[in-house]
Formats: C-alpha cells, sequence, structure tokens
C-alpha cells in the first residue's frame, strides 16, 4: 500500500505544481467540524489536508478547522491514528464536516514483525503490540515498568525499588541453569546489546512483544528467550506538531507493608524474658521495658524519606515535504526514598527520514542520553546491605546522642549480649557514594531502495556506544560492613566500561501477488560485533577523604584491580517467506543462519528455522451468516531459536598465569591450563509449537486472544563436574533439558460507547516448567536455598518442613529430633525420610520441596474511561500462588537476641504453660538450639507471595479553547502503585528477588528471595500534556 | 526475483571470509591455541607444574596433606591429642589407620588432596609433553624443559602407584569431558611408564651444576629410578643409576647433618640435596606453612613466637599433628648426632598431657619472620639417600662389602661406627632415622612387606599405653583405632563419583 501510496504522491505533487497558477489566484476558505462517529464530540488533532498537495491543518480543540484551499474541487483527507481515513471532495462546497469512524481492526493495519512489517490480520505467530501512547502517564522511569500487567505471558517484576534497575522480564517464563534469560531487545531494527532500562519511554512510538519461535526465529541464537521490538517516534503525516509533557510527583513508601519490627519497650521486654527464662540476672538496660516507651530509635524509618520525581519530555513532529522528523528531547530526576539514593536521565533523539526520490529512502536516527544514578549500598545480605543492617539493628540503640548529634558507632558492653556493633547507618547511606554516571548513544542510518515495482532493498548500518564510569567510595566515616569500628580504613573502587557495538544489515524484500496468490520473500545478511573494554580499580586507606583519588590512597587491591575485555562477534543470514491465498489462508516460514564467535569451532553455526500457518475462519463463505463474528483466525507455529547467553570465551581452555613457582628463592611466573575448552559448545536450543486463535465479535467491541504453548530447551549451557584425575574440576557442556508449557489469554472490550466510554484490557497468562534433564548421572542442582531437580519445576525452595514446636516433654519424646540440639519447645521438623532423627544434609538429608517461587498465574487489568473530556484509567496486576523466602528471618528471628526482631517472635514459646503461637521457638540452649531454627532453612521462612497491586490510577482532563497558543491541553493526576493486595508478610515488595550481592535477580538457581531490599515507592504524581 | 537471488549470492561470497571474523579469542587472558608457542611460554608451563608438589604438604585442605598420608601415617608421628577440640577425625583416621573405606573407596579429605595435586602436575606435564615438540625453539632449553616435565610426571606416578596401587593413567591432556574419566591402569602398566618417563628425563635434562638451581637435573631423574628399581626390587638396575649418581661426582653429603636441610633461605639446594620442594618466604604465594601443623596445638602466641621467632606471632587453638612418636625417640643408636638435629622438645601450656612439653621435629624448624609465612624447602631426595639406596642394592646382590662402605658414609657423619647385627636390617633402620620425618617411612614399610606387622604392634603400644602416645590421662584411643592396617589407600569418593570405572 504504502508503495503506490508513495507513486500517487508524486504524481499529485506535479499535478499540484500545474495547477499552483491557479490555485494561488482563487483560493478559498474552507472550514468545517470533524466529530467522533462513536460519540458525536468533536475530535482534536486531525489531520486534514488536501488531497496531493502539503497544504493542510489540523483540527481544534474542539474538532473545528480552517484551511484555504486552491482548488474548489480538490478532496480533502482528513486522517487520525486510529480512525479510518477519510476522503471527501470539496465538489464546491465551503463546509465540510467530517465524521471519523474507529478503525481498530482495519484492514490494513500493519504490525511490525521482525525484519518487516505485516498486515496484522494476516499475522501467524504470537504477537502483541503496545501503542506508547497507551503508556504516557505512568510516572516511572523505565519502559518495563510501564509495561507490567499489559503483556500476556510476559512476567515482569521489579526486584528492587533501586531508581533505574531491578526490573526482570520474563517471556513464556524462559529460564536457564546458567545462561541468561532476558528477552533480545530490538530498538528501531537494531538489537542491542543490553537492556532498555536507560531508554527514556516517550521516545517510543510503540513496542511489540514477539512471544512463539515463529515470530522470533528470525533472530535466531538469540531469540530464545522472546523478542521485544521497539519504534521510536517519527513524524506522522500533518504539520508540524510540538508537545510538551511533563509530570512532577512524590513518592513515599507506605506503611503498609513494611517489616514489624519490635519498638524499643517490645525488644527491651523480649530481652528480659530471655535473661528470666534462661535462668539468668536480667542486665541492667533491660530490667525496665518501659524506660524505653517513646524512644524507639527506627533505624530502618530513618533511611526512609519522601521525596520528589520529576519529567520533561518536549517532543518535535514534522512531516514536511520529502522530510519526516521526530525529535524528543527528554530530562528525568528521581530522588530516591532512600536517602543518598537518585537518578537523573537527560535524554535526545532525532530521527529523520528523507525521501531522496520516489525510489530511494534514506534514514537517519541518533539518540545520546546520559544517566547518573547513585544508591548508597542498599540492598544484599547482612553486612552487605545498608538496609537490611538497619533492619536488624537494635531499636535501643540511639542514632543520635543525647546533644542531638549523630552517634558514630555502637555497641553494648558484652553482657547485654551484644555481639554485634554497628556504625551509625544514616551516615553510612549519607556519605557512601555508589555512583554509576553513563554515556548511551544510539545510531541507525538506512537507506531503502525500490528498483523495480514490489522490490525494496534496505542496507543499514547502526552502531551503539555506551560508556560507564562507576565509583564507589566509603570514607573512613562510614561503612556498609557490621563489626567495623568507625574511623574504618576509606575504600574506593572505580569501574570504566566502554562498550560497543555496530551492525550492517542487508535485507530485500520482494512482494508480488498472481492472481490469488500473495507472496512476499525476504532475503537477508547482517555482520554484528560488540567489545568491551573494562578496568576495575580498587584502593584503600585515603590520606584524606576529601580526596577519594588514586594517588590519594595507600594501597592498591591488587586482586580487585584488573582489565576485562569481552568481544563478540555474529554473522547472520536470514530468510522468510510469506504466503497467502485469498488473504485468508496465510502460511510463513523462516529460517536464519547464525555464525557466532561464541560458538566452538566445531559447532560454528547453528540454523533457526520455523513454520506457521493461519486461517482466517470468518472469511469463509460459510461463516458469512455469522453476524457476531467479524473475524476469527486460527494459528499454529512451530521453530526452533538459540539462547547465546553462554559467555563469550566459555569454549576455549584459558591459562592461569598466576601458577608461580620459586627455585632456589627466585620468583618464576608460572601458568597452566586452567579450564576445559570445548570446540563444540554452542547455544541453548529452544523448540517452541504454538497454538492459537484471534476472536473478533460484535463490531470489534470484543476481542480474545488465546494462546497455548509447549517448548523444550535442550542443550543448557552447564558447568559438569569432571574427575579431577583430569587436571579440571569442571567443563562447560551443553547439557540437560528444560520443559515449558502454558496458557495466555487476552481480552479486550469496549464495554460503552458513547459519551461515556469504557474499555478493558484484560490478560491471563499460566507458565509451567518442569526438569526433564540434567548432565548424566545427576538429578538435581543446588541453588542458595533451591533445588532444581529432574522430574520437578526448576529451582523450587529446599529446605525442611516446619511442623511447630515441642509442646513438652512428651511430644520431644515421641517425635523424631535433632540429636542432641533438639529441646521442649524448640522448633520442630519434619522427618522426611523417616529414619527418626532430623538431619540436614547428607545421605540421610530430611530436607524437602516447601515452596516454588513461580506463580501459578499472573494477570493484568486495565480500565479506561472517558466522559467527555474527563478520561480515567485503572491498571491493576497480579500474581498468584508464587512464594518467596523470607531469607531475612535468619537475622530478625534470630532467637538469640543478638538482633532487632520481628515483633510476632513476642509470641514465641516461653513455656509448657505458655507456649506462644506454635511458631517461635524457645530462646533457652543458645545456638545449640536456637541455631535449628534460622540456620535450617525451613518452611516458615516461605511467604506465599501472591498479589494484586492497583499499580495506577489516572484521572485526566483535557482543556478545551483556554488559549489559542496550543492546539489541546491536558492535565492528569496519577497515582502509581495505590495498594497491593498481598498476605505476603516478609516485606513491602511481594515481586522482591535479591541476590545476595543485592545485584537483583537473584541467580538463575536461586529466584524469589528477600533480602529486605530498597522499597518499592507509592508516586503521587500531577502532569500535563501541551500540544502546540 | 533474479535480482534478489543475485543479491544473495554476492553476499554468499561476502560471508566466506566469515570464519575469521568469528574466530575472537580472550584478550585479556590467554588461552591454549595461543599460548605454548614460544620457550618462555614452556618455561611458565613447566613452572606452573612444580606448584602442586608445593600445595600438597601446605595447609590447603585442612593440612599437609601430604606429610599426613606418609608420614604419621606411620609409627614415626602421631597426633598430639587435644580432647577441648573435635573435627580431628580426618587426620586422626590417617595416624590410627582407620581411614573408612568400603569397597576400596574413601572420603577422606588428605587422601583426595593428594590424589587431586597429584594429577594437576599430570595434566600440566601432558599439556607441555604434547605441544613442546611442535614448538620452535632452541634445543638445549627444549630437551630441558621437557625433561622436567617427564620427570615431574614420573614423580607423581610414583607417588600415586605407591599410595594407591592401581590408578587412571592419563599421558595426554584431557580435551573433552569423555576423556576426563579412564580406567584404572595396573602397577605394573603404571611401573613401565613411570620407569619409561624418569629413563628420557635422565637423557633429556642437564646435570645439577648445569642447571638452574632447584630445577630437576638428570641426578635427580636417576635417583627417582633408582628409587623405582628398589621399590621393584630391581637391584641391579638400582645400583647402576645409585651408582650413576654417586660417580657423577656432583653430590657431597654436608658435613654436618643439621646442614642438609634448607634452611628458610641461605641453605637450599646445597650439595647434598638432590631434589627438593621450593619454596619461598613472602607474599608471592609460594611460602610454605607445614612447620605449623607439626605442632601439639594449642600453642599460645608467645610459644609460637618462641619457636618461629616471626614479628606477629599468632596463637593456634585445635588439635596438632605429626609429633614424633616414642618410637622413632628410640630407634636413634646412643651417640647419633642426628636426633637432636631431628627432634627438640616444645612446652604447650595449653595442653591436657602431662606437663605439656612434647617432642617435634627439629630439621625443618628455622626461625622466619611472618607467622604462617617460611621459606623452608622440602627434601625429596637427598644424597644420603642415594647412599643408603646404593648400600641396599649392593647388599640384597650378597655385595656386603661394598654396601657397608656407603652405609658408613652416612653413619660416619652422623657420629657412628659399624652397624651392628644384620646389614640389611641395619640399613633399613638407618633410612628410618637419617630419613625421618621426610615421608619416606610408610612406603619402606609397604616396600619391604613389614607394614602389617610393625603398624600392628605399634597400635598395640598405643592402645596399651595411650598417656605415652599423647592421649591426656583418662582418654583412650578411639574404638576403630587400627582397625585398617591396608597396604594401600583407598581411592578418593569424589572422583569415584564421577569415575565409573571404580
Amino acid at each position: 500500500m504504502k508503495k503506490i501510496r508513495f507513486g500517487l504522491k508524486t504524481l499529485y505533487l506535479v499535478l499540484a505544481l500545474f495547477l499552483s497558477f491557479n490555485a494561488f489566484a482563487q483560493s478559498t476558505s474552507v472550514s468545517g467540524t470533524v466529530v467522533s462517529a462513536d460519540d458525536g464530540f468533536g475530535l482534536p488533532g486531525v489531520n486534514v489536508i488536501v488531497k496531493g498537495t502539503t497544504n493542510g491543518t489540523v483540527t481544534d480543540f474542539d474538532g473545528n478547522y480552517t484551511l484555504n484551499v486552491a482548488d474548489s474541487n480538490a478532496t480533502l483527507v482528513f486522517s487520525y491514528i486510529g480512525f479510518t481515513t477519510q476522503e471527501i471532495p470539496l465538489n464546491g462546497q465551503t463546509t465540510v464536516n467530517a465524521t471519523m469512524t474507529e478503525d481498530a481492526t482495519a484492514l490494513d493495519e500493519v504490525v511490525l514483525v521482525g525484519y518487516g512489517t505485516q498486515i496484522k490480520r494476516q499475522v501467524t505467530g504470537s504477537v502483541q503490540t503496545i501503542e506508547a501512547q497507551e503508556l504516557a502517564d505512568l510516572p516511572v522511569s523505565q519502559v518495563t515498568q510501564k509495561l507490567q500487567g499489559k503483556l500476556a505471558g510476559v512476567q515482569i517484576n521489579q526486584t528492587t525499588g533501586k531508581p533505574g534497575q531491578g526490573m526482570s522480564v520474563r517471556i513464556r517464563g524462559q529460564l536457564s541453569v546458567s545462561g541468561g534469560s532476558e528477552p533480545l531487545y530490538v530498538i528501531d531494527g537494531f538489537p542491542i546489546s543490553g537492556g532498555i532500562n536507560n531508554l527514556n519511554p516517550d521516545e517510543i512510538e510503540d513496542i511489540t512483544i514477539l512471544k512463539d519461535a515463529a515470530s522470533t526465529s528470525l533472530y535466531g541464537s538469540r531469540a530464545a528467550n522472546g523478542v521485544v521490538l521497539i519504534t521510536t517516534k517519527n513524524g506522522t503525516v500533518g504539520e508540524t506538531n510540538v508537545s510538551l509533557n511533563t509530570s512532577t510527583g512524590i513518592q513515599q513508601v507506605p506503611q503498609r507493608g513494611r517489616i514489624d519490627m519490635m519498638d524499643a519497650v517490645e525488644f527491651a521486654q523480649f530481652k528480659k524474658e530471655y535473661y528470666e527464662d534462661q535462668g539468668d540476672p536480667v542486665p541492667a538496660i533491660f530490667q525496665d521495658p518501659s524506660q524505653y516507651e517513646g524512644k524507639t530509635n527506627d533505624w530502618y524509618g530513618a533511611l526512609l524519606r519522601t521525596s520528589p520525581v520529576q519529567n520533561y519530555n518536549l517532543t518535535i513532529t514534522s512531516n514536511k515535504e520529502k522530510l519526516r522528523t521526530a525529535v524528543v528531547a527528554g530530562f528525568f530526576k528521581q530522588d530516591g526514598v532512600v536517602i543518598n539514593s537518585d537518578y537523573e536521565r537527560y535524554s535526545l533523539r532525532v530521527n529523520l527520514d528523507y525521501n531522496v526520490s520516489d525510489k530511494v529512502r534514506l534514514g537517519f536516527n541518533i539518540a545520546p542520553s546520559y544517566i547518573k544514578d547513585n544508591t548508597p549500598r542498599s540492598d544484599g545480605d547482612r553486612g552487605v546491605g545498608i538496609l537490611f543492617n538497619a533492619l536488624h539493628t537494635w531499636p535501643i540503640m540511639p542514632i543520635y546522642n543525647e546533644d542531638g548529634t549523630r552517634t558514630t558507632f555502637n555497641n553494648f558492653p558484652a553482657e547485654t549480649g551484644n555481639i554485634f556493633s554497628y556504625a551509625n547507618w544514616l551516615t553510612s547511606a549519607e556519605q557512601i557514594k555508589n555512583e554509576n554516571k553513563n554515556v548511551n548513544i544510539l545510531s541507525n542510518a538506512f537507506v531503502e531502495y525500490e528498483p523495480i515495482d514490489g522490490l525494496v532493498i534496505k542496507s543499514s548500518l547502526n552502531a551503539e556506544i555506551y560508556n560507564e564510569k562507576y565509583e564507589f567510595f566509603s570514607p573512613s566515616t562510614a561503612t556498609f560492613r557490621i563489626n567495623v569500628p568507625i574511623p574504618t580504613t576509606s575504600e574506593a573502587i572505580w569501574e570504566d566500561q566502554r562498550d560497543f557495538s555496530y551492525l550492517n544489515e542487508n535485507l530485500a524484500t520482494y512482494t508480488k501477488s498472481f492472481g490469488d496468490h500473495n507472496f512476499s520473500l525476504l532475503g537477508g545478511f547482517s555482520y554484528q560485533k560488540f567489545r568491551r573494554d573494562f578496568n576495575r580499580i580498587a584502593a584503600n586507606t585515603f590520606a584524606d577523604d576529601r580526596l577519594p583519588t588514586i594517588q590519594g590512597a595507600a594501597n592498591i587491591d591488587r586482586n580487585g584491580t584488573f582489565d576485562n575485555i569481552q568481544e563478540w562477534s555474529l554473522v547472520s543470514f536470514l530468510s522468510r517467506l510469506t504466503y497467502n491465498y485469498k488473504g485468508k489462508y496465510l502460511l510463513t516460514a523462516a529460517v536464519r543462519r547464525d555464525g557466532s564467535s561464541r560458538f566452538g569451532s566445531g559447532n560454528r553455526w547453528g540454523n533457526f528455522p520455523s513454520v506457521s500457518a493461519g486461517w482466517i475462519i470468518s472469511d469463509e463463505a460459510f461463516m458469512e451468516n455469522q453476524e457476531a463474528i467479524n473475524m476469527l483466525k486460527f494459528r499454529a507455529s512451530y521453530g526452533v531459536t538459540g539462547n547465546n547467553n553462554i559467555g563469550n570465551y566459555t569454549q576455549y581452555a584459558l591459562i592461569n598465569n598466576r601458577v608461580n613457582a620459586a627455585f632456589n628463592d627466585e620468583f618464576a611466573p608460572g601458568s597452566a591450563v586452567s579450564s576445559l575448552s570445548n570446540s563444540n559448545l554452542g547455544w541453548e536450543t529452544t523448540k517452541q509449537f504454538d497454538i492459537g486463535f484471534d476472536l473478533s465479535l460484535f463490531n470489534d467491541r470484543v476481542s480474545f486472544i488465546y494462546d497455548y504453548y509447549t517448548k523444550n530447551t535442550t542443550n543448557l549451557l552447564y558447568n559438569v563436574q569432571v574427575p579431577q584425575e583430569s587436571g579440571f574440576t569442571n567443563f562447560s557442556d551443553n547439557i540437560g533439558e528444560i520443559k515449558f508449557w502454558g496458557h495466555e489469554f487476552a481480552l479486550n472490550t469496549v464495554n460503552t460507547t458513547g459519551k461515556f466510554r469504557w474499555t478493558t484490557n484484560a490478560n491471563i497468562s499460566f507458565n509451567r516448567n518442569e526438569v526433564v534433564s540434567l548432565a548424566e548421572g545427576i538429578d538435581r542442582v543446588y541453588g542458595t536455598f533451591h533445588i532444581t531437580q529432574v522430574g520437578k519445576p526448576f529451582a523450587q525452595f529446599y529446605g525442611h518442613i516446619a511442623d511447630g514446636v515441642y509442646l513438652n516433654q512428651q511430644d520431644l519424646d515421641s517425635s523424631p529430633q535433632v540429636p542432641g540440639r533438639s529441646t521442649v519447645g524448640s522448633i520442630k521438623l519434619v522427618d522426611v525420610n523417616g529414619d527418626g532423627v532430623i538431619t540436614n544434609g547428607g545421605d540421610n538429608d530430611d530436607r524437602a520441596i516447601m515452596g516454588n517461587p513461580f506463580p501459578d498465574f499472573t494477570y493484568g487489568i486495565t480500565n479506561t474511561i472517558k466522559y467527555g473530556n474527563w478520561d480515567f484509567s485503572v491498571i491493576g496486576t497480579g500474581s498468584q500462588g508464587n512464594d518467596v523466602l523470607v531469607r531475612h528471618l535468619y537475622s530478625t528471628t534470630n532467637l538469640d537476641g543478638v538482633f532487632n526482631l520481628l515483633s510476632d517472635v513476642k509470641y514465641r514459646f516461653r513455656s509448657v504453660d505458655n507456649p506462644g503461637r506454635g511458631f517461635y521457638g524457645t530462646t533457652v540452649g543458645g545456638g545449640n538450639v536456637t541455631g535449628i531454627e534460622r540456620d535450617w532453612v525451613n518452611s516458615r521462612f516461605v511467604a506465599d507471595a501472591s498479589f494484586f497491586n492497583i499499580r495506577n490510577i489516572t484521572l485526566g482532563y483535557t482543556l478545551g479553547g483556554v488559549d489559542r497558543f496550543f492546539k489541546s491541553a491536558r492535565i492528569y493526576g496519577s497515582i502509581q502503585n495505590v495498594h497491593i493486595f498481598t498476605k505476603y508478610w516478609g516485606g513491602p515488595n511481594p515481586e522482591i528477588s535479591t541476590e545476595s550481592d543485592g545485584d537483583g535477580d537473584g541467580g538463575n538457581l536461586s529466584p524469589g528471595v528477600d533480602l529486605s531490599g530498597y522499597p518499592v515507592p507509592r508516586i503521587f504524581s500531577l502532569g500535563v500534556n501541551l500540544n502546540f | 526475483m533474479k535480482k534478489i537471488f543475485s543479491i544473495l549470492v554476492v553476499l554468499g561470497v561476502l560471508a566466506t571470509g566469515c570464519e575469521d571474523e568469528l574466530t575472537i579469542f580472550p584478550e585479556d587472558s590467554l588461552s591454549v591455541p595461543t599460548f605454548y608457542k614460544t620457550e618462555v611460554d614452556f618455561e611458565q608451563a613447566v613452572n606452573g607444574a612444580y606448584a602442586p608438589l608445593r600445595t600438597v604438604l601446605n595447609g590447603t585442605g585442612g593440612g599437609p596433606s601430604g606429610i599426613y598420608l606418609k608420614e604419621m601415617h606411620s609409627d614415626n608421628t602421631y597426633y598430639a591429642r587435644n580432647t577441648a577440640f573435635g573435627a580431628t577425625e580426618q587426620q586422626e583416621d590417617l595416624a590410627d589407620f582407620a581411614v573408612p573405606t568400603d569397597q576400596g573407596i574413601t572420603t577422606n579429605v588428605h587422601v583426595q588432596n593428594v590424589y587431586v595435586y597429584n594429577y594437576q602436575v599430570i595434566a600440566r606435564t601432558n599439556q607441555i609433553l604434547a605441544t613442546i615438540d611442535e614448538a620452535e625453539f632452541d634445543g638445549a632449553a627444549k630437551n630441558n624443559i621437557k625433561g622436567q616435565a617427564l620427570f615431574l610426571r614420573a614423580l607423581a606416578y610414583f607417588d600415586l602407584v605407591q599410595l594407591f596401587g592401581s590408578v587412571p593413567m592419563h599421558l595426554v591432556p584431557v580435551l573433552s569431558r569423555e576423556d576426563a574419566a579412564l580406567p584404572l591402569s595396573s602397577e605394573d602398566e603404571l611401573y613401565t611408564q613411570i620407569i619409561s618417563d624418569a629413563s628420557e628425563a635422565i637423557t633429556l635434562l642437564p646435570s645439577k651444576s648445569q642447571q638452574d638451581p632447584g630445577r630437576a637435573t638428570s641426578g635427580a631423574a636417576r635417583t627417582l629410578l633408582a628409587n623405582v628399581h628398589i621399590v621393584r626390587e630391581q637391584w641391579a638396575e638400582a645400583e647402576a643409576q645409585a651408582r650413576a649418581v654417586v660417580e657423577s661426582d656432583e653430590y657431597m653429603l654436608m658435613p654436618d647433618y643439621a646442614d642438609a636441610f634448607s634452611g628458610n633461605s641461605g641453605n637450599k639446594n646445597n650439595m647434598e640435596s638432590v631434589f627438593e620442594i621450593q619454596y619461598k618466604e613472602g607474599a608471592e604465594g609460594l611460602n610454605g606453612t607445614f612447620l605449623y601443623y607439626s605442632l601439639p596445638w594449642p600453642l599460645d602466641a608467645e610459644e609460637v613466637g618462641s619457636l618461629m621467632q616471626t614479628s606477629n606471632p599468632q596463637p593456634l587453638s585445635g588439635e596438632g599433628n605429626n609429633i614424633p612418636t616414642p618410637d622413632i625417640l628410640a630407634a636413634y643408636e646412643d651417640g647419633d648426632l642426628r636426633k637432636d638435629a631431628s627432634i627438640t622438645y616444645v612446652n604447650s601450656s595449653g595442653s591436657f598431657w602431662r606437663d605439656g612439653t612434647y617432642p617435634i621435629i627439629n630439621k625443618f624448624l628455622e626461625p622466619h619472620s611472618l607467622h604462617f609465612n617460611h621459606g623452608v624447602n622440602w627434601p625429596v631426595y637427598r644424597y644420603s639417600e642415594v647412599l643408603l639406596f646404593l648400600a641396599e642394592a649392593l647388599e640384597e646382590q650378597g655385595e656386603s662389602g661394598e654396601a657397608l662402605i656407603y652405609l658408613n658414609q652416612v653413619r660416619t657423619r652422623a657420629g657412628l661406627g659399624d652397624p651392628t647385627g644384620d646389614l640389611g636390617e641395619a640399613i633399613f633402620n638407618e633410612r628410618r632415622v637419617e630419613l625421618a620425618f621426610e615421608n619416606k617411612r610408610w612406603f619402606d614399610l609397604v616396600r619391604t612387606g613389614r607394614a602389617v606387622d610393625v603398624i600392628t604392634a605399634y597400635g598395640n603400644r598405643i592402645k596399651a599405653n595411650p598417656n605415652d602416645y599423647y592421649y591426656p590421662e583418662g582418654a583412650e584411643p578411639r574404638g576403630n583405632a587400627f582397625s585398617n592396617i591396608s597396604l594401600r589407600y583407598g581411592l578418593p569418593a569424589s572422583e569415584s563419583s564421577l569415575n565409573p570405572n571404580f
């Protein structure tokens, strides 16, 4: 269609030029009103142009327009996104009104697919597109945050609230033992090397998710985790449009969900009882708990604050003559809700598209951005993350001295049971610098040539530059560690990362119809190369905290100082044939052949084929009388994709050149092979089958999409143990298999039309997995608190099953015990193997699967209501049936009283007559008794993390006719993370998944662990959209 | 359509150069395809092959496993039972001849360590031997490196075959998972290879005076080969190799027995030294720690400091090992100068045993600068052992007269005259005291067929008088003590679980 339009356009241009003499002579003014067929209200922003010219205008807020037209017999073209374009001949009239109808299922609506576009109706894969417009009002920095709950089959979790970080995206539940599982992101055709958390969402026009193998196989060895295609804004037909979108908000951590810790009185009471139950004298400071009334030191709360967030975006789009341009300039600034954390983004995008001639088109995009963020070691395990440290610090430890100054270091005498001493965490959070600054430049350039009708050849060059500077500095007056007296050793880390990636891609598409047979053939070749240069310097003991420079450090830490260089290259050939007969029998076959430097020399090339078929049954004659059904399409696909996240040099036997020797007291440098090579190392292979249908009913008022998929991932990258007689401990190999299957449902309904227009989008996804095999002779691998076992779902929580406490001597005597450790009142565990004794690990292990980090289903629902000038939307997202391991309990329920405790610990077992709630055991007996409860991970740590989050509520009002200066203005108020309905008691964020180093996704084998990370704030914001 | 295909053909032609584009070696680390090319590469590679020898006698993995397996697993040394301390069974099982072994498999960590470190030497030397012939560099340097590699491989297999009997025999680098586990080779197969490697090493290696001090020499290879023949009771071959070493004029006994040992520095690779495991004091990670494991723990910082004379002495807590037994103390003849040079005493104020004064090994003890960091070399072969090999080989062939000459060279330095009684017995006893604490005793007991009798009697003495063997008053040997006096160690369970052949 497009190509034909180019031809026509040129023709009309010539005609217009020819006629222009006339036109100037007899220019007449035409005016009218454009209304929506739905509700009869005026439609602002509709493009009105004189057909075949660039003469045009845009309707004002009330849908009115006025246009000078040279030829009174010209035709006006009315176009507006989402509505069917209309052409109305003037026939001498000076008033032309138009009624626009929505074209949600317009026959020629196209969607982006890999390496091209396709008519939506004829797509045979599982593809979902989101217009950025739908996401505009959410006051968050990352695109993926905005996508939460919008996509069937895509689980998006915010694993930490650290500004600008922590989003985990899993398409169709994809997993791997040691490879990466994030989808491939493709921005304007360029597969970028990392994620998209730095991308300004306002630059995006739309986002397309490719889920099944037929849609993704053209991305070959990178496609197994799914593909996310992002198209950035470009000028649309019409006049220049300038819009300014700004919002400003405040963020705070809701009280609900905060971990309920003991206050100072409760804590002192606990300590008092601890000594009493033990039969020991109570230390003086705990003898009168009431003295601490009103004197709680809320260390955790003190680290939090209410903080602002602001967002400014200026977008200019235009489509003049042969040149289409879009410029998006953005500034986003978020101060974190943890003190001294912040995130700032400055971004710019310039997209140009130039028609050199009928046959040649050039494009050029460049998008630089600068991002700075700081988080003062907030996340991580005890002694690693400041938030966890603060959480378990005694509430009677003073944050401030009597004189109002801040304490520097806190400990109590040993007789109080205080064995952990702490720096002042406020000072630590304030003074520790943990800063990233990065500059990212994405650019594309292409030339498109149409030598003959139907053949389009496109060649592009894409480059990505990413430079990151990381600085960590902990001065002598602060630390994130525990038991480190202040002043301490100052330490610093500097990291410098420079990435460069480029891609050359050459595609040819030939489209041709022979009668009812319609073909489109794509062929292409691409070459992509990536290089990362990384340096790290670690130093400590600075002469002056004010000068954290390398020359200011007394010591360079040799182990922490190194270079790292990473490179890969990828050569690919791709081809796709799309065929349909009469537009209703659809067939697509595609194949990509990838050669990658990551693959072993004996296994360098992989083929990734797919086929898919569709049948638009509603177009059949026998369906003609089915009035209710507008469209019904059945789809099926099968294909093979790969995951090449296997490390760049895993195939090689590397040399360790630090295996030194001495001879006669002379140092002699030595080397040895440190790993086994694997010349057959390859990608992880996923074979996926998908079947589904698209149904549209009642004049497209209801549309429904269903997909069932099943996929098997084989050749998992796995570090297999080998006998050490080989001189090595393990071998990286492609081994094992995981099976995945699931159902996805998406429903869009227009519930009411007219003045009160209410639409609902809902989706629900069921994803399952099962480990089919691991390495030969190995039926399980362990994660931190997890087991991945053949025949079971991946990464299940693994530990002892808690069964209350031993209530009395008889209970103790008649139950299996931990020999020498169990007592009346201590935790009772289930004797899983039935040998009469409770054992942790080894041959007589009593551990069992005790929870599942993966949900039974996830869902999202968005309701949008428009009433006159008002608009209102509510987004809800949810997850059902997943568990989280509340890891911080090993500190926060430590019965020895060395840390502050969960408030509920006051209901622990104290005596046979006062057994508490049967959840927490006796404090008597010390670590030999209490250690079982906290150190042997058990089912008490597992919490149901099902939730439903009212993710966002937005209320907007569009102003009309306020000022001729702008075409339209809208103001809105938005609340993000309105309320979470959940039984999860481990902390404020049921989506959490902390790795012990606080890095985020929990590691492949150990997801869903709560170490009390950065809380996700609630955000209240106000915004304005202005169109000039 | 034609155009599309012609474009694809052109692209296809462009892509034929792809293999080069797709080969990217890591730049921040050397890899096998880029290494093993030059003389420097191979020099580094052979240096790396010496490294595990150092590790196996250090504390990595719970103590100096090599010492525990060969010396404390004999009647020469025992542990100093500390009843206040548990989790010591890995060491005690070795000294008590109670290593839990099931169908030839054991979980003992020290057994595993010795096994693994020997195979590290083997893997590293295999890598050298597989690639060195391809490399182009000076023939003399190449022979030297190759000779060292062969010597080290023979040394490692000799250790393995004496400890375990049949073990897998890797002679080429393991390149794939399938090659990692091999079936067990018989002792005969292993000895054939050891003799072949050692013999070739003799021809390739320079003599001691021509070699960089500390590296393997032709003399070391001959001594190793002599030792192999002694174990195999091939007396004439053993005599020939030992005699060649003696006649090489490369070695002499140090006049004073105490000077035969390397010291912390300054006396390393002296004229008596045939082959030593090389340590270096300092921060490069090349230091030794084994002295600290041959002490009666607990010791407070002052007691440790007075022994080691370090600037930063630290207390040692737990249970000490490798304490000379009353048996070895009694084995020295009256007037033997070596007794005081070999054994001294230390007082442990924290001990529950008698007055806390224990005998300790003196021959390696040297002052050094920093706690747990010494430069003392470990003697593998000394010239006095070459003399004793020669004496034994001659005596076994009935040439007692000549045997006595070499035996007496050793005895004279020790301040002793002619031995009394049977000459064979005299040589055997001489080895015990001359080479005490040098990891020779267990192998000598096994090869002479005396192990079961000697250790059974030794065990009975301990069980009868535990207090004489450093058990505090009232403490008893464990019930399983001396329940498993077998001539070979079981193979490591961690390996058995990964190798389907055992």
